[in-house]
């Protein structure tokens, strides 16, 4: 009892009451003798500890996350946190972080309470909190170090060879925490397989400066046990020079193993506190609740063995057998488990046999699908809970068939019935219901169909103990009923509800585990199997010459249409040829530019051509009548462009919308400013257009610098922070970068390159047309894709899009010599457009097999 | 249906029913604009309609576009529109025995852009937007070449009926109009389709492992779309009494803002026609009052692009915490899976 106390101090009452409540139950007896505390375990005991949370309280709509929990970290010590799927783990360490808000309680980092009303990430941050987040958060966009750079921004500066300082420290870090890791530092995460992101992520977090307390939230999950160790073996180091680690894990021989206290929680409360000396595996296990293995075992035990002659309803062979040596055949009214370290190909096989199957896949009748994750994969948010399950319904039906309320009603009551899921909920809203009760609502989604296979991917997953029992149950029902289930699950315990178990490895089945053969150790044992193939023959290596080709492509097809145009007219080839041509081309060259940068976030925008036509209006007008005035609009357009994205970023409505929207604004202003085409060119601007460096034009040299402008921006700290938030924005916004503050900064320099662009229109034209801008927008979209960015955001590549932009220009000069009309320009370009992303499509489509 | 929604609280009567608004907007409009002008009366309104049913048709289909989620739009419905108008006057040449040829053709261009844009948004996996911006500008330059080949402006007559006439004071084209509004209203809510539909749009994965055959439903949506837009275009051109460049550019901002002024949730999932009407006949109303009022062309522009930016961010908010969790990106499960 003391144990609780002395640890715990500040909260008394709970933590009292929950001991008490364990001493109770089923630890009554030997459990008092172990937990007299030995004293000396919590060390520094006079410093104040650097997290101190007492009665945190958190609810999710009808779900109680958090109760009443008290948590401290003194200085250099490690806190082991243990706890069954939908313990509250999770959201007691978002709490810590800032990422989610207590509802109720107190927070105190190194003695100093903070109100939890303003307590943010940026404020964790300051504060020496760093989260290894269970979902991976690194940008897989960006190489090693410069996702080293999005944990510790402070030491980059402004200096140009910033790259260098955190190339350094990444190396310096992977090698202190995982020797011999065999990691590049300058390889894009997207290429490294996920035990190394893993262990970026590990190294990510413990480097970062002034840290002094590092969650590591099942930091384990994706290594080996040698890398296991290793990383114990750094925590050590670092608790040593006072370094605090929370350590949350599946594993609980591991907790024991590193941690000093252990803070065990169950259904949002903590149960148990106390020195890890005084607790053992089979202890924590009990504290935790949840499923134990002879409850799980007796179950098992209650089904009626699977019939020899059941018919058989998968069929798996080929590769993915392999190590086994045989076939694999699945038969109704069994429950087949899949486990393995995670992502070792479970998913991956529960989704082809949901899909056609394939040669080494085969499955006879339908198949329906549960997933753990209902956020993403399970839920539709807008339904009823009603509607959720019935949509089970209409698997196979006419689409012009009527539904009828009534008869779906009866047929969900059925299925609600065996699950225990209260029928008089049927017309809440689905995320009005717990996440146990959501999740009996998709299964129920599944039984009203007529499937013949149910596929479950970790079904439990944020579920409570009492949800989970009937869970199980169900299960067993459900192959009773003569249906095959195929269960993948994170948590090994509960494969012991299974008939078989089928082991995975590197993305082989490497072990078949049957009947009493299915304990934890045995699979824990054989998820370390090496299938004995190179899982990862070719193809890292050969990524590597076929992105380079991608990369070369616009700069190749540039070159293309060029040489076809010096053959059509070998004037192309002369410095007045090129003025000729490329000069005109500096709009679009800057348009791209911008449109870029949006895009760059995987927005479009579709007003970038008419803000150019609008700024084109307003510098051949405003700007030659009254320069303040003219200065004035144009700047107070580049702000617009940043409300704009603010707009889009704080009410998050599509961009696309917006700037449609927008394009109306400008072209409306423009309109109401010159109703016909005219202006002229203020001189200076003409002057600023027109001069020569030796031979070389302006126009020519302009575009030169607007590229290379571009490239600086991109390639800056700035640069890497757009692309960050291109690729993962909540990971961004979890490392504590505002997301507004990034969005605003996006569109500006967008609008920045929009106004540029708009100025040149003017300055080659010497008049204006508030129509001159529109055709611009496609062909700047259709620029950016040659120049080789993906649309989905995050990969940028600012010489590519010159080059794009260049050919698109040469393209049209090129029809016009071969006597084509421009009436059938912008065909041309649009089927140019559609071309390179089907290209791309197929090209995308060969390389993940 | 309506009669269990009711009998829950009014808020959440609203929350699932956002048409009352766009509806009620009419009403205030209309009262307004009849007090202040004293000239404004049912008859001026019907002539609003009549406006408005056009707009009503192509919206539907932008609806169902909309609805399909993940800010899938339809950019081609401009030059879809412009294209069949001319198609239609050249084929008839002004006479009724052409007209079926004409159907034809416009229901083919429709049918073809359709399928087209379905292909590189499904197969290819291009952004809708850019799909359509790229067939929209293929295909305008299919309306350049027609405008070389359109020689007269002769309109079928019996076209001519269905577009401009009117029977009792009806015009017919309120009638077409409002069939179409009931049909797609009849499609949304209660059909087999109606519900894949809103489940694609409100959660493509979830419905994809729920067994919905998500490439068939959106692929349906774009060929709706595409088709009403033709058919739109044919009436347009009938009424207007011929084709132009250009004139179906106003649509497609207007068919954007009816959706969103009727309630539908601009990321998908929820959408109702009879919000589609009323978000199409508000939108003709401000235009209307604008000409009224004697605001020069640019600034029915900027209104009409501050309406629709500003109910977009009004609205926005409100289905944020719930979208919140589907607009994430793909879980790193999905990464796993591949390694």
């Amino acid at each position: 009892m003391t144990a609780v106390f002395r640890t715990a101090q500040d909260a008394p009452a709970v933590a009292g009451a929950s001991a008490h409540r364990l001493l109770d139950g089923s630890m009554t007896g030997d459990a008092t003798g172990q937990m007299t505390p030995p004293a000396a375990t919590a060390p520094q005991q006079d410093s104040p500890p650097v997290v101190r949370l007492a009665g945190i309280g958190k609810s999710f709509g009808p779900t109680r996350a958090n109760h009443q929990v008290d948590l401290v970290v003194a200085r250099g010590q490690v806190l082991g946190l243990v706890g069954g799927n939908g313990a509250g783990k999770s959201t007691l360490m978002r709490i810590l972080c800032g990422v989610h808000r207590a509802d109720e309680g107190t927070l105190a980092i190194d003695g100093v309470d903070i109100d939890p009303a303003l307590f943010d990430t940026a404020l964790a941050q300051a504060g020496g909190v760093r989260m290894v987040h269970q979902e991976l958060s690194l940008c897989d966009n960006l190489s090693v170090a410069e996702n080293f750079f999005l944990e510790s921004p402070e030491a980059a500066g402004t200096r140009p060879f910033w790259r260098r300082v955190y190339r350094a420290q990444a190396k310096a870090a992977l090698d202190a925490v995982f020797p011999d890791h065999g990691i590049s530092v300058d390889a894009p995460v997207g290429h490294l397989q996920i035990g190394q992101r893993q262990m970026v992520e590990i190294a990510r977090a413990v480097v970062a400066p002034r840290v002094r307390l590092i969650i590591l939230d099942e930091p384990t999950s994706s290594l080996g046990p040698e890398r296991s160790r290793q990383l114990r073996a750094f925590i050590r180091t670092q608790t040593a020079r006072g370094i605090s680690f929370i350590f949350i894990s599946h594993k609980l021989q591991e907790v024991v193993d590193i941690a000093d206290h252990v803070l065990v929680m169950r259904n949002g409360r903590s149960v148990w506190h106390g020195a890890c000396a005084d607790a053992t595996v089979a202890d924590l296990v009990q504290a935790m609740g949840g499923p134990t293995e002879s409850a799980m075992r007796g179950r098992r035990a209650g089904r009626a063995a699977v019939a020899a002659g059941a018919p058989a309803i998968v069929r798996l062979s080929g590769a993915l057998v392999a190590p086994l040596g045989h076939d694999l055949v699945l038969r109704a009214g069994e429950v087949v488990g899949l486990a393995g370290l995670e992502g070792s190909g479970q998913r991956d096989l529960l989704h082809r046999l949901h899909g056609r199957g394939d040669n080494d896949v085969r499955r006879t009748g339908t198949a329906s699908f549960v997933s753990g994750d209902r956020q993403k994969e399970g839920v539709f948010p807008l339904w009823s809970v009603l509607s959720n399950i019935a949509l089970g319904r209409l698997e196979g039906r006419r689409p012009l068939g009527i539904v009828s309320d009534r008869a779906e009603r009866a047929a969900a009551r059925a299925a609600a019935e065996r699950l225990k899921l209260d029928p008089d909920r049927f017309d809440s809203p689905i995320l009005d219901l717990s996440g146990g009760n959501q999740q009996k609502a998709l299964v129920a989604r599944a039984l009203v169909g007529n499937a013949g296979t149910v596929l479950f991917d970790d079904p439990t997953r944020g579920v409570d103990v009492a949800a989970k029992e009937d869970f199980y149950t169900v299960i067993a029902e459900v192959a009773r009923a003569g249906r095959l289930v195929v269960w993948h699950s994170t948590e090994d315990v509960e494969f012991l509800e299974c008939d078989r178990v089928l082991v995975f490895s590197e993305g082989r089945i490497v072990r078949e585990l049957a009947g009493a053969e299915i304990t934890e150790p045995a699979i824990v044992d054989a998820s370390f199997t090496r299938p004995g193939i190179d899982a990862r023959p070719a193809g890292a290596a050969a990524s590597g010459p076929a992105e380079r080709l991608v990369e070369l492509a616009p700069f190749a097809s540039l070159a293309f249409v060029f040489a076809m145009m010096a053959w059509v007219n070998p004037l192309t080839v002369s410095m007045f040829g090129l003025e000729l041509l490329l000069g005109p081309a500096i709009a679009l060259v800057l348009v791209a530019l911008a449109q870029m940068f949006v895009v760059g976030g995987s927005e479009i925008d579709l007003g970038v051509g008419a803000f150019a036509g609008l700024v084109n209006v307003v510098s051949a007008t405003l700007l030659v009548d009254s320069p303040l005035l003219g200065v004035a609009t144009l700047a107070f357009g580049v702000l617009a462009y940043g409300l704009i994205g603010a707009t889009i970023q704080l009410r998050r409505i599509p961009a696309i919308v917006v700037t449609l929207g927008a394009a109306f604004i400008w072209i409306g202003i423009g309109y109401t400013l010159q109703p016909t085409p005219g202006g002229s060119s203020p001189p200076w601007l003409t002057a600023a257009f027109s001069w020569y460096l030796g031979e070389v034009p302006a126009t020519l040299v302009l575009i030169a610098v607007a590229g290379l402008a571009a490239l600086a921006i991109d390639r800056s700290p700035l640069g890497v922070v757009l692309r960050g938030f291109g690729n993962n924005a909540p990971a961004m916004t979890l490392g504590g970068w505002s997301p507004l503050r990034y969005a605003v900064i996006r569109y500006m320099i967008a609008g920045l390159f929009a106004v540029a662009a708009g100025l040149s229109l003017t300055a080659i034209n010497t008049a204006s047309d508030i129509n001159a801008g529109a055709p611009f927008t496609l062909i700047s979209v259709a620029s950016v894709v040659m120049g080789g960015c993906a649309l989905l955001g995050g990969l940028i590549s600012p010489l590519g899009v010159v080059a794009g932009a260049l050919t698109l220009a040469l393209v049209g000069a090129l029809l016009g010599a071969l006597g084509v009309s421009s009436d059938y320009n912008a065909a041309v370009q649009g089927c140019l457009l559609l071309a390179m992303l089907m290209l791309r499509a197929l090209a995308d489509r060969r390389r993940p097999s | 249906m309506t009669g269990k929604a009711l009998s829950l609280n009014p808020t959440a009567w609203l929350e699932r029913n956002r048409w009352v608004w766009a509806a009620l907007g009419v009403l205030v409009l209309w009262a307004i604009l009849s007090v202040t002008t004293g000239r404004f009366t049912l008859h001026s309104l019907s002539g609003v309609a009549v406006s408005a049913s056009f707009l009503v048709i192509v919206a539907l289909g932008q609806t169902l576009v909309v609805t399909t989620g993940r800010g899938n739009i339809d950019l081609s419905i401009a030059s879809v529109m412009t294209l069949s108008a001319y198609a239609s006057i050249v084929v008839t040449a002004g006479a009724d025995a052409g007209l079926p040829l004409a159907l034809l053709t416009v229901l083919g261009i429709g049918l073809v852009t359709g399928l087209v844009n379905a292909l590189l948004v499904i197969v290819f996996r291009i952004p809708a937007i850019i799909a359509t911006l790229a067939t929209g500008y293929i295909l305008a330059t299919g309306t350049l070449v027609a405008n070389r080949w359109a020689a007269g402006f002769g309109v079928s007559p019996l076209l001519k009926t269905l577009a401009a006439g009117r029977v009792e004071g009806v015009p017919v084209m309120l009638v077409i109009a409002l069939l179409a509004v009931l049909a797609v209203g009849f499609l949304l809510q209660r059909t087999v389709y109606g519900r894949r539909l809103s489940a694609v749009g409100q959660n493509e994965r979830a419905a994809a492992l729920a067994g919905v055959n998500t490439g068939r439903i959106v692929a349906c949506a774009f060929l709706a779309s595409s088709t009403l837009a033709a058919l739109a275009g044919m009436l347009l051109g009938a009424y207007v009494g011929g084709a132009f460049l250009e004139m179906g550019q106003p649509y497609l901002l207007q068919s954007l803002g009816a959706v969103v002024l009727g309630g539908s949730l601009i990321f998908g999932g929820s959408s109702t026609a009879l919000g589609t009407l009323f978000g199409s006949l508000l939108l003709v109303l401000i235009v209307t009052t604008m000409q009224i009022a004697g605001l020069p062309p640019g600034t029915q522009d900027i209104v009409q692009g501050f309406v629709v930016i500003g109910v977009l961010a009004l609205a926005g908010g409100r289905a944020r915490g719930r979208r919140g969790a589907a607009r994430a990106p793909i879980p790193a499960a999905g990464k796993v899976a591949q390694g």
